[in-house]
């Protein structure tokens, strides 16, 4: 905290923070070892004080204990394991992004030591993240292939950690769609962010390539076109609503979580679109800023989420953004601003 | 005994995958049929205690479990990643029995 203040505060927040850095630096260090060797036995994380990448990819070896045995650290050579190597370029990736667009170190911006476990399971459908590192199955190979195919879908994981740490949106209902749609977004962007694409240019796709050629559809989720990503025999038809008049009313998935963040998605979408360029640059750092923003609440409904958004747009840029912004809003169904 | 099974949450939502699929354990062959039986006992659905669930974990994988056994019923929602070895594989196998009714290989 101290550190961050010293880094990007004003003048007299740096003065007083460096001054309070400095006096508590001899207990500080005397401390540092051992609380740092407890850290990393406790959660597997290690705090770093500048913003460097700290990776570790683990195998599980198809079984379904964490983490498994540690198989590629931080700048060792790439393996023969595809998987190993997606995970550990797809954490890079994600880092890098939020380091390079929003000055943000790390999943927790306190530089957290990045973990994934690939080959988890057998044949095993999903990724997530567990609160503490990635989880990665390699797909039954009968309708996905391996989870770590899609850089969207890794940088969506590990957005988890970044929505977890700052607005810690509960994962239920519009809150938990929200957070849903937040890892889509930055998914979406982190993937737009290391191809130097524009908002025009992107695909929106979330988990493209993810589904093997059994499968009759192109990706789990589409920001541009919500609805469209997938309509097969086994899966279904892609659930999601572009606009509130299609909101899905559920007592399943904690309340539609993958479904009704088709909403805010698309209203993303809209924006990025509207304002042109890098997403990242103005659409991104708004709903950026509005995730950090100490006025969003854990349990935020859509309206809450775009109104801060609106205001942020004002904040950080001004009326033409403020107006791209309330547009995309409006034309997904709701007012706000 | 007659076994409903459902799949929730993951990364995304499937409504093909997330539909409930009932499982008729008198109407399978007698070995599968113990072997579930089997499952069902040592993960102790019928006799488990209700504990208050987790807060979910994001695009974590929820299974509801509905045993139904002469009058004797259970309903339970276990959350990925399960650490009980006997829950983990009762699930593995009504996995495979929901893929095969749902033509998956």
């Amino acid at each position: 905290m101290l550190r961050r203040i010293a880094a990007r505060g004003t003048a007299p927040q740096r003065e007083a923070a460096l001054e309070t850095l400095a006096t508590d630096q001899t207990m500080r260090l005397a401390r540092a070892t051992h609380e740092l060797l407890e850290a990393r036995a406790h959660r597997g994380l290690l705090s770093v004080p500048a913003t460097a990448k700290q990776r570790t990819v683990y195998d599980a070896q198809n079984t379904e204990t964490l983490p498994g045995l540690s198989v590629r650290a931080e700048g060792s050579p790439p393996l023969a394991d595809i998987e190993s190597n997606e995970a550990y370029d797809g954490l890079g990736a994600t880092f890098d992004f939020f380091a390079g667009v929003y000055d943000r170190n790390s999943v927790d911006d306190e530089g957290l030591h990045l973990d994934a476990t690939v080959h988890y399971g057998r044949r095993y459908d999903n990724a997530f993240w567990n609160g503490q590192q990635m989880v990665f199955g390699d797909g039954d190979g009968d309708l996905f292939n391996r989870f770590t195919i899609s850089l969207d879908v890794i940088a969506h994981e590990l957005t988890h950690g970044v929505t977890g740490d700052e607005a810690g949106l509960v994962y239920l209902g519009q809150a938990g769609a929200l957070n849903e749609s937040i890892s889509d977004v930055f998914g979406s962007l982190v993937k737009q962010y290391a191809r130097g694409e524009t908002a025009e240019e992107a695909d929106w796709l979330i988990g493209a390539g993810l589904f093997t050629a059994n499968v009759k559809g192109v990706a789990l989720r589409s920001l541009k076109a919500p609805g469209t990503a997938y309509d097969d025999p086994v899966l279904g038809r892609d659930p999601q609503p572009a606009a509130m008049s299609g909101y899905v009313k559920t007592s399943t998935d904690n309340g539609g979580v993958h479904t009704n963040s088709g909403i805010p998605n698309h209203a993303f979408y809209l924006a990025a679109v509207a304002l042109g360029g890098h997403a990242w640059e103005k659409a991104g750092r708004i709903w950026y800023e509005t995730l950090r923003d100490k006025r969003l609440k854990r349990t935020a409904t859509f309206m809450q989420f775009a109104r801060y958004t609106v205001a942020n747009a004002t904040h950080f840029f001004g009326k033409a953004e403020r107006k791209a912004v309330a547009g995309a809003w409006a034309a997904v169904g709701i007012k706000a601003g | 005994m007659r076994i409903e099974f459902r799949m929730d949450g993951g990364i995304a939502a499937f409504p093909g995958l997330a539909k409930p699929v009932s499982i008729d354990c008198e109407a399978l062959p007698p070995a599968e049929t113990a072997r579930l039986r089997s499952l069902v006992e040592r993960a102790g659905i019928l006799s488990r205690r209700h504990r208050k669930s987790a807060p979910p974990t994001p695009d974590a994988r929820a299974y509801t479990i509905a045993v139904d056994d002469g009058g004797q019923c259970r309903t339970l929602t276990v959350t990925e990643p399960i650490a009980d070895d006997a829950l983990r594989d009762l699930v593995a196998e009504l996995r495979a029995h929901a893929d095969a009714l749902r033509g998956r290989r």
